[in-house]
């Protein structure tokens, strides 16, 4: 068994980036971002009067209620709880060699973990520069989709350099690419021993 | 890593200073844009597979110190937070901290031209990923 968890380790990783313990508190922070937007969502729906907010006056008001907030045709917390549903799925989806089994899975993961935040962060900019208010549920849930990135990237950069190194050697473009997509590929790897290469240990170490 | 949590404290210290320290537009403004922007770099930047994200505070810091002048800020206070926080901003870009694993040549492998083998064998130091 220790082989095999060795096995789902990337070439040149010390860890394999798609095991339980640092995908279920994505999935936890997820949710709770759900759980944040959903209840957003609801207040601006109407379907509760009023919403919590300890901290800024009439803040929260003021920005669930304002043009920004109802650009779309939808609600902006209800996008936001749809991207938190969209990482909540795809952060569940897959077993724990995913990265390599599923890159695609995982790719669309950062894809829906990664703009959320940025999304977040605008709106946590357009808050005071615009309308001279913050809202107390809005910039937890920008927290929540911030604390999201770090941890979802390095599944997306393992899955990447397998989905990246399973196209035609050609697109590549190096002369030496031709080596890499056997070696990375799931039908491979997956059976076989694979010997994983070892970095020049100057590039890895040093500083 | 300590660097990117100071970091992440000065943007959002970045946030509350114009409320703490009574200051106006444009300081103010200007401090509310690029306070959630060095958070969330900083924020970010704190897994080492996505540290390199932390040279995005490196211009954020400049601008910091250069902005009381191009702006042309009226208040001391709002100067001096500036010009210190900008300061202490490009310092927590500048300082990679320890990564011990190349993450198979990092984020490289996605430019077009790189080739998975070469990045692997040459690391973090020649793919210029994960730093």
């Amino acid at each position: 068994m220790a082989n095999e968890a060795k096995e789902w380790i990337p070439p040149s990783w010390t860890y394999n980036p798609s095991t339980w313990p640092p995908r279920l508190p994505i999935v936890g922070l997820a949710l709770v971002g759900f759980g944040i937007a959903g209840y957003l969502t609801a207040y601006q729906l109407g379907f509760i009067a009023t919403v919590w907010e300890p901290i800024f006056g009439r803040g929260s008001e003021i920005i669930l209620t304002s043009w920004v907030s109802h650009v779309l045709p939808v609600p902006d917390a209800a996008l936001g709880a749809a991207g938190y549903l969209l990482d909540a799925i795809t952060g569940v989806v897959g077993g724990r060699g995913r990265w390599r089994a599923m890159p695609w899975i995982v790719i669309l993961f950062g894809l829906a973990v990664g703009p959320l935040g940025a999304v977040s962060i605008l709106l946590a900019i357009a808050q005071p520069v615009l309308f001279d208010a913050w809202c107390t549920l809005c910039l937890a849930s920008a927290v929540v989709s911030l604390a999201m990135i770090g941890p979802a990237m390095d599944v997306l950069l393992a899955s990447s350099n397998t989905s990246s190194a399973r196209r035609p050697g050609g697109s590549r473009g190096g002369a030496s690419s031709g080596a890499s997509p056997v070696r990375t590929s799931i039908t491979s790897s997956r059976r076989e021993g694979r010997p994983r290469p070892r970095p020049a240990q100057r590039g890895g170490d040093a500083r | 890593m300590w660097t990117q949590i100071v970091a992440t404290c000065l943007g959002a210290w970045l946030m509350a200073a114009s409320a703490v320290l009574a200051y106006g537009p444009p300081a103010a403004t200007n401090d509310r844009i690029v306070g959630p922007m060095a958070l969330s770099f900083a924020f970010v930047a704190l897994k080492k597979v996505t540290r390199g994200v932390r040279r995005l505070n490196l211009p954020l810091g400049v601008w910091l110190v250069a902005a009381p002048w191009v702006l042309g800020y009226g208040a001391t206070v709002a100067i001096v937070n500036s010009a210190v926080v900008g300061a202490l901003l490009i310092a927590c870009a500048l300082a990679r901290g320890r990564v011990v694993q190349p993450y198979g040549g990092g984020w490289a492998v996605l430019l077009p031209g790189r080739d998975v083998d070469e990045a692997v064998r040459h690391g973090p130091g020649a793919s210029g990923a994960a730093r």
